[in-house]
């Protein structure tokens, strides 16, 4: 069974079609999603339709998490915390009932799916070292976790001994000794320099991980966003990929 | 003569009449009138009587004394007037009554003694509960897994999703169903997911504060809300 798994979506309409018609070529039998479907961007319900539509497995990420008012906002910094409003109030009764039903994590096809740290899923850990990976290895079972979170694609390898290692993100064919925490990097806000969109597809029978990058049009996306009067930090961001 | 009324869950519990200038209202046995709540301060209110005037003093208690639902420090009574304390209400009649609301009934009076009492042992329990856990507690009433749950954050996740705080049971209900915010002077419950699964007290609801003994059911679970002091 072929796997698309696609994360941090942030209200990024274009950018979600533009994945979502990529995999349509891969020949890919599910699509999960990882969570943040919302947040930064000016189509969160728009996203939120078109995620319920397409994917099978959706989590919950820490920008639901907030929209249910589970999460102080006072703990998020000021462009953060306009951007929550913004989304809050462009949300309807039934867009707030859908992110009520999503789950934390799952496991399906001998993986295992979060959106930010197996370990204490509802305190939105990040993992950007390999000593905080170690920590989420512990946390779950299966031979492969894919998470989201940080929007920067990477993977980090548990080896039979006990080490640790992170690297960015890569196409890799499985060691069966070894285990692999894979963040299949952001949709709607990359991270990493790159601002083209990243998703995942994995193989579950060759148990192979391939990154894909996927271009769409940050100029229109910018646009509308200026449009919604959306912070300009978040604006300029998108075509740095940072 | 003055008489004072008291009633508890609106049924009548006591009668008093006095001649005495000054009677005292609190939790412990050596008040004129003992109201046994944990709501109620030990020497909670008094009322003075003069001539032809009656004042409630305000004993600067814990949880306040009211007169026709408004609170009061001090205040001269007028007949008929209500005054609240904790869970008892205390109806001053300038004139005795001659028990009217208590006469002729003394099947039903019995009942009522024996009810009060299932109250007062309640009440107790709950006292109890709370000073046990250092704040407010959900406790267990149906379909709940659990018999006490301390409400030890400010925000409490109810529904079926298993990482919610409290697992509720019911068709249809929603991974994350309610929610129990702490708010500056209280607690207060809002609905999440789909609609028409809260409720409190019967009632559906999308946000209600909470009130000591509030039922809260979330699909088929029940659990009651008792405050303590957070």
């Amino acid at each position: 069974m072929k796997l698309a798994l696609i994360s941090d979506i942030h209200g990024n309409l274009e950018a979600l079609r533009a994945v979502l018609s990529d995999i349509d070529k891969q020949d890919v039998d599910k699509i999960h999603c990882l969570g943040d479907i919302i947040g930064y961007g000016c189509n969160p319900t728009e996203c939120l339709d078109l995620v319920a539509q397409s994917c099978d497995i959706i989590l919950l990420g820490n920008h639901e998490y907030v929209a249910l008012g589970l999460l102080e906002e006072s703990a998020m910094n000021e462009v953060a915390r306009q951007s929550t409003e913004w989304t809050c109030d462009h949300l309807s009764d039934s867009n707030l009932e859908t992110i009520a039903n999503l789950d934390l994590e799952a496991s399906v096809e001998n993986t295992y799916l979060v959106h930010a740290c197996p370990y204490e899923p509802d305190q939105w850990h990040y993992m950007l070292r390999p000593e905080e990976a170690v920590v989420g290895f512990d946390n779950f079972i299966e031979q492969i976790g894919f998470f989201g979170h940080s929007h920067v694609p990477m993977i980090f390898t548990l080896y039979p001994q006990g080490t640790c290692s992170a690297k960015p993100g890569h196409d890799i064919d499985p060691d069966p000794d070894c285990r692999y925490l894979v963040n299949v990097g952001s949709v709607g806000q990359p991270r990493d320099l790159d601002p083209r969109s990243s998703y995942v597809i994995y193989d579950s029978e060759s148990r192979d991980v391939r990154f894909h990058r996927v271009e769409y049009d940050i100029g229109l996306v910018q646009q509308k966003m200026t449009k919604a009067n959306i912070h300009s930090m978040l604006v300029e961001r998108l075509l740095v990929g940072r | 003569m003055a008489e004072i009324t008291v009633k508890f869950d609106d049924k009548v519990i006591e009668r008093i009449v006095t001649e005495k200038k000054r009677i005292s209202i609190g939790r412990t046995h050596d008040n004129d009138i003992v109201l046994e709540n944990r709501g109620v301060s030990r020497k909670h209110a008094m009322i003075e009587f003069n001539d032809n005037a009656a004042v409630i003093i305000d004993n600067e208690s814990l949880n306040g004394t009211f007169v026709n639902n408004r609170k009061i420090s001090e205040e001269v009574l007028r007949d008929e007037d209500t005054i609240t304390i904790g869970k008892y209400a205390l109806i001053y009649h300038t004139q005795s009554t001659g028990g009217d609301e208590m006469a002729g009934l003394d099947g039903t009076m019995v009942l009522n003694t024996k009810k009060q009492k299932e109250m007062l042992e309640r009440d107790k329990v709950e006292r109890r509960i709370v000073e046990q856990h250092g704040g407010s507690v959900l406790t267990g009433e149906e379909n709940c897994e659990f018999a006490e749950y301390r409400i030890d954050r400010d925000v409490i996740t109810i529904g079926k999703a298993k990482f919610v705080h409290v697992k509720a049971k019911g068709f249809m209900l929603s991974g994350i169903q309610a929610k129990i915010v702490k708010e500056d002077c209280g607690y207060s419950l809002v609905n999440l997911g789909r609609k028409n699964k809260t409720s409190v007290n019967g009632e559906l609801t999308e946000r209600t504060m909470l009130k000591n003994g509030d039922l809260i059911s979330v699909g088929k679970s029940t659990f009651k809300f008792v405050e303590g002091k957070d």
